[in-house]
């Protein structure tokens, strides 16, 4: 009987679902349809517990009428878990491996895809205005949640962190003094602003959005974990066809494009960093 | 003719001409030699014979002259002699001349020569007779005539003789001349006969051989051109060794043939054993890049179909297991609508059976109307229908169909059980490799929730954080909000602030008042005592009285002083605390060394224990812990008229709330005075006040006693109790840390100047409060060069941080064991004695240091030197010189805690 009932239960949280997606998507324009369902349920009975409503219709009700709630769920499904040179052996691999074949560019267009706050966008900055490419770099930094974007473009960050990035900073093979990056105030370190002379902050969503323009590099770190299947497909066809043949894809190191829908148009460029290369 | 016997007539030939002609040559030289010899030998001998005749008659003539002519006698005999032996060979060669081969006219000749020879010698001897006898005359004259006559007839035959004979000799040369020409004429005759016949036997064998060899040879010659299995024969005419070898040749050409055709038998055979394993290994290549059942089946078909000449293909897999299991079509080839089955169940129409029984169903006599196979332009139907089942290990995994309008060559049907056989394992890998693939792609979703998810928690513990941080907001605001109340309340309390303020005021100016009073109280007091002692013997006892009351009155006043002192620089907070260690004993002694004699004074038993389980020392202010075991006993002795006061030393078995340490020293001094009431036990510990105003003149003192050591026991980070009841005695307990007491201390002491730190820098308006991250943090500053030193120091004073520095690592280090409190350390790499990297790894292998941050200074430019600074232990480095925002944002960094 219990179980019978659980199973109710859950396919009428399963039809919960989908309405309070397709509610968002058709009223909002958000659409989280093809995120990842255990995702999706996690966050969004973590924002049920937290606005104190009873089920997912409730949420949906609470959320069509108060675009505060709506506002407040949309931070609970934008992971924004970045750091400076985050998993600093792959800043090493595209300093060592990537660079010296960017160098023969005369320009190059770097997309970093879902950005969140800025700071590997800004550490990409930083490696390559070290290794005299930032000059000619174009970085393309984009994320779904807008606030994430302006917060971004500030390049200010906590200070409480610094001390694990310098760290990051070093293993990621930096060639000067961390600290002539920055400068600390009581809480924060402001990023120098020459640092994001050319990176173009913008508000992008990749389910929604299309290609804007071709790119040499595409950094997709820890996106596509959120999404389901579908999704990713898709999101792997759209970074398909905005980057250049021979062009680097840059994905998180749980991920890679093995059993995607594009496997075969890309060639392991460094497997433990999950850098591929396009190849047709 | 046998070739042997050919060979033997012809060379026997030649060999039998060699003979007769070598033969006939022998002959002819023979009968030569003959004639020569019988000339030579013959003739020659007559003549011999004739001449020895004639000289013997010659001889015998002269001798016998001789023996008519008288001669001497002794010549006589030799005479005689000669005749005689004359005349022996005379017959001797008479008889030879006849013993020879005569004819003709010579024997006639011989005969008549043989016959006067007679004559001639009987004349002879008839001669000798008559010489003998004496009648030489007659001698003499049948000697000239008769004998005379004969042997000139002698002569005449013996020419005759010899002219014959040379006649015959000379007829015999030209007899041996003309056989010679003959026998060279026969010779040349001969040679040329026997050549021309030599000539005709070698041609004639010659011409027999090579014909029949010629013959072979073409034929053999011919074999070459011939490109059929069907080789040129030679007739075999003849017994001879041509038969033999035009029959040995037939039974080659024939054993060749038979290998030709088992060669190209062969040949064709490995062409369609290659032509399989073309077909085959060309499927399996096919099927290398294969990832679904769809895709093989697809590909099967499309390829096997034409491969074996069919003209209708389809794919069926199997689905499901057990008694679910379906045959579905997966593909075709040339497929058409009007097909039967999308899904058989095992063992439904021919499909299901095949699956079922797991061999091959073909089917040859198929009607009419049973299947079409269409093109474009017509449609027909097949001659054979086929169905192979593709199984792993005993399991269909797949039917083919296939139909064709001819029927399977046998080949192609061997192709077909090899693809079928391949097909089977090749499902299986397909199948578990999609398995596989599956559970990948699982492992891989799992991976990336998991990250999700760590990120996600990653960012729950981050809203944790904000919360948490929020919360501290709030409670700062609060505190602020509490804050602004005191303001008021301050504001409000104006006054009473001011009081306090001028109390402060009070406690300096007692204070430094005390002091200025002590210096003349003294003297006042050594006076008096002087004049109490009335050495001169000239003063009233009135007076001595007096002096003493002055005394003992400026004594108290003296007491009372130190006493205000005493608390003023507590209050002030200028007391110092100096902690060292604490030998109990000795404070036992010292104790009782200075109240045994008031004990005794005053009648009271007075006792000092210490129990078992203390610490032989203790870590604390000897000084400072006397004053307050002083205090504390003068009370008790000085509130106590009878029975006991006594210390008690021991180790406190409860907490005690205000002491945050493991062992808690109790030091209890109990009295059997006149106790304290409940509502005074805290009012004692107010500065002049005692419990009792009114007996406040029967016990005399300050009444600041217990209010000094109070406060000095909370210097000490202690505590000070009381236990009392009126009239039963009192009990009052000092409480001081164990083991820590220094510790507590400090952190009291920089509590307090943090404290007034902010107070200070509340004053100082452009320093904001959240400056605390730098303001009073110990920086050590390690540098050989004293201007950088000086420069740094300035500027980090400057920030309200202390400083302290070293000018080596070798200092570095004993300046860093020494300030155990130092936050962070600003290391200088070149440096005489240590360099900057020997002194970061010294520092780091100390685990106490493991985390103090160390900011390396260090050259500009000089990769190198900072990859070694970060590997020696720096947390971080800054190239000089040092840009001062750069370095205070590093400090910021490093300092956050």
């Amino acid at each position: 009987m219990a179980d019978i009932k659980t199973q109710e239960h859950l396919e009428l949280e399963k039809i919960e679902m989908t309405l309070l997606l397709e509610a968002i998507y058709r009223y909002y324009g958000f659409d989280f349809r093809n995120y990842a369902e255990p995702f999706l349920q996690r966050r969004v009975w973590h924002r049920i517990r937290a606005e104190k409503v009873r089920s997912i219709s409730g949420l949906q009700e609470k959320i069509l009428h108060e675009p505060g709630a709506m506002k407040r769920l949309l931070d609970d499904l934008s992971i924004n878990v970045t750091e400076m040179f985050r998993d600093p052996s792959f800043f090493l691999a595209f300093r060592t491996k990537i660079i010296p074949l960017l160098k023969e560019f005369s320009s190059i267009r770097i997309w970093h895809v879902g950005c969140s706050s800025g700071e590997e966008v800004y550490s990409m900055a930083i490696l390559l205005k070290e290794e005299g490419l930032y000059e000619k770099t174009k970085i393309y930094a984009t994320d779904m949640n807008e606030k994430m974007v302006d917060l971004a473009k500030q390049g200010i960050f906590p200070l409480d962190r610094m001390q694990m990035y310098t760290k990051n900073y070093l293993q990621a093979g930096g060639k000067r003094a961390f600290s002539e990056y920055y400068t600390a105030t009581v809480e924060n370190v402001i990023f120098q602003p020459y640092l994001r002379e050319n990176i173009v902050f913008a508000q992008h969503n990749l389910v929604t959005d299309h290609s804007f323009n071709d790119f040499h590099v595409i950094i997709c770190r820890n996106v596509m974990i959120y999404f389901n299947k579908l999704l990713q497909d898709h999101v792997h066809s759209l970074l398909y066809e905005s980057l250049v043949l021979s062009g680097f894809l840059g994905l998180g190191n749980r991920e890679g494009v093995k059993y995607t829908s594009h496997a075969n148009y890309y060639q392991e460029f460094d497997c433990t960093e999950k850098i591929y290369r396009k190849i047709k | 003719m046998k070739f042997k016997t050919r060979l033997y007539v012809g060379f026997g030939l030649i060999i039998v001409l060699c003979i007769i002609l070598v033969s006939m040559m022998m002959s002819m030289l023979n009968q030569l030699n003959h004639n020569l010899n019988r000339v030579v030998q013959e003739r020659y001998e007559k003549v011999r014979l004739v001449n020895i005749i004639y000289q013997e008659l010659n001889s015998i003539s002269r001798d016998s002259r001789g023996l008519l002519a008288n001669p001497p006698s002794e010549l006589l005999a030799v005479f005689e002699e000669n005749i005689t032996q004359n005349n022996a060979s005379l017959k001797k060669a008479l008889e030879d001349l006849r013993g020879l081969e005569n004819e003709g006219k010579t024997r006639e000749l011989i005969q008549k020569l043989r016959g006067f020879g007679d004559i001639y010698q009987n004349n002879q001897y008839k001669i000798e007779a008559l010489r003998e006898d004496g009648k030489e005359e007659e001698a003499s004259r049948m000697y000239w005539y008769e004998s005379r006559e004969i042997r000139e007839r002698m002569f005449e035959l013996i020419d005759e003789l010899k002219k014959t004979e040379e006649q015959a000799m000379m007829d015999e040369l030209d007899q041996s001349r003309n056989d010679y020409e003959l026998a060279v004429k026969m010779t040349y005759i001969y040679v040329v006969l026997g050549v021309v016949l030599g000539i005709g036997v070698t041609i004639w064998v010659v011409r027999s051989l090579t014909g029949s060899l010629n013959r072979i040879t073409s034929v053999m010659t011919e074999v070459a051109d011939y490109e059929t299995d069907k080789l040129p024969r030679l007739q075999v005419n003849a017994e001879d060794e041509i038969g033999a070898i035009s029959s040995a040749y037939n039974h080659m050409a024939k054993a060749l043939e038979d290998h030709i055709h088992k060669v190209k038998e062969f040949s064709d055979t490995a062409e369609n054993q290659s032509w399989l394993k073309t077909q085959v290994a060309e499927m399996a290549t096919m099927y290398a890049g294969i990832e679904s059942l769809q895709e093989l089946a697809n590909l099967f078909i499309t390829k096997v179909t034409p491969m074996v000449g069919a003209s209708y293909g389809v794919f069926y897999g199997k689905e499901g297991i057990g008694g679910a299991a379906r045959l579905r079509k997966l593909a075709a080839y040339a497929d058409n609508d009007i097909d039967f089955g999308e899904e058989f169940r095992l063992g439904e129409g021919l499909v299901g059976q095949c699956a079922l029984e797991k061999r091959d169903i073909s089917l040859t006599q198929i009607p009419d109307d049973y299947i079409k196979i269409s093109s474009g332009i017509g449609l027909a139907s097949p001659k054979m229908i086929l169905l192979l089942p593709a199984d792993f290990e005993g399991e269909v995994l797949a039917v083919v169909e296939l139909a064709s309008f001819t029927e399977f060559s046998s080949l192609q049907e061997m192709l077909l059980d090899e693809v079928m056989s391949s097909l089977g394992i090749t499902i299986n890998s397909i199948i578990s490799r999609m398995q596989v693939e599956k559970l990948l792609q699982e492992s891989q979703a799992l991976t990336e929730e998991l990250q999700s998810q760590s990120e996600e928690l990653q960012l729950q513990q981050e809203e944790l954080r904000t919360i948490n941080e929020k919360l501290e907001e709030q409670y700062e605001n609060s505190e602020q909000k509490t804050a602004e109340l005191e303001k008021t309340r301050l504001i409000l309390e104006e006054k009473a602030q001011q009081l306090a303020i001028s109390s402060q005021y009070k406690s300096e100016f007692l204070a430094n008042m005390s002091h200025e009073l002590r210096t003349p109280l003294n003297s006042l007091l050594i006076l008096a005592q002087m004049l109490a002692e009335n050495n001169e013997k000239n003063l009233m006892p009135k007076q001595v009285e007096y002096a003493n009351t002055i005394h003992s009155a400026g004594n108290d006043l003296l007491h009372l002083i130190n006493d205000i002192l005493d608390l003023a620089k507590v209050e002030s907070g200028n007391d110092e605390v100096n902690p060292e260690e604490v030998t109990l004993h000795t404070v036992k002694t010292l104790v009782e060394k200075q109240f045994m004699p008031v004990a005794r004074q005053k009648g009271l038993q007075f006792t000092v224990e210490l129990t078992a389980d203390l610490p032989k020392m203790i870590w604390t202010d000897e000084r400072r812990l006397q004053q307050i075991l002083k205090n504390l006993l003068s009370n008790a002795f000085k509130f106590t008229e009878k029975g006991s006061v006594s210390l008690h030393i021991g180790i406190a078995k409860e907490k005690i709330a205000a002491i945050q340490d493991d062992m808690i020293i109790t030091f209890s001094v109990m009295d059997t005075g006149i106790g304290v009431s409940k509502e005074n036990q805290e009012i004692i510990f107010e500065e002049f006040k005692q419990a009792d105003g009114t007996t406040s003149r029967k016990y005399g003192g300050t009444g600041l006693g217990l209010s000094i050591s109070r406060k000095i026991a909370e210097l000490l980070g202690g505590h000070i109790g009381i236990e009392s009841e009126e009239g039963m005695g009192s009990t009052f307990t000092l409480y001081l840390p164990g083991r820590q007491a220094e510790a507590v201390s400090a952190e009291k002491e920089v509590a307090a100047s943090v404290d007034y730190n902010e107070e200070a820098v509340q004053s100082i308006p452009q320093v904001g409060p959240a400056e605390a991250l730098l303001v009073g943090k110990k920086i050590l500053i390690v540098d050989d060069d004293m201007r950088n030193i000086f420069a740094l120091t300035t500027a980090i004073e400057g920030h309200h941080m202390k400083v302290v520095f070293a000018e080596n690592g070798r200092e570095a280090i004993e300046v860093l064991m020494s300030n155990p409190d130092i936050d962070l350390i600003l290391m200088d790499i070149m440096m005489p004695e240590m360099d900057g990297f020997e002194a970061m790894r010294i520092i780091r292998q100390n685990p106490e240091y493991q985390t103090l941050p160390i900011i390396a200074l260090t050259a500009k430019a000089m990769k190198h030197d900072r990859e070694q600074c970060i590997e020696a232990g720096a947390s971080d480095y800054i190239s000089k010189p040092v840009n001062l925002e750069q370095l205070f944002s590093l400090m910021r960094v490093w300092l956050y805690r």
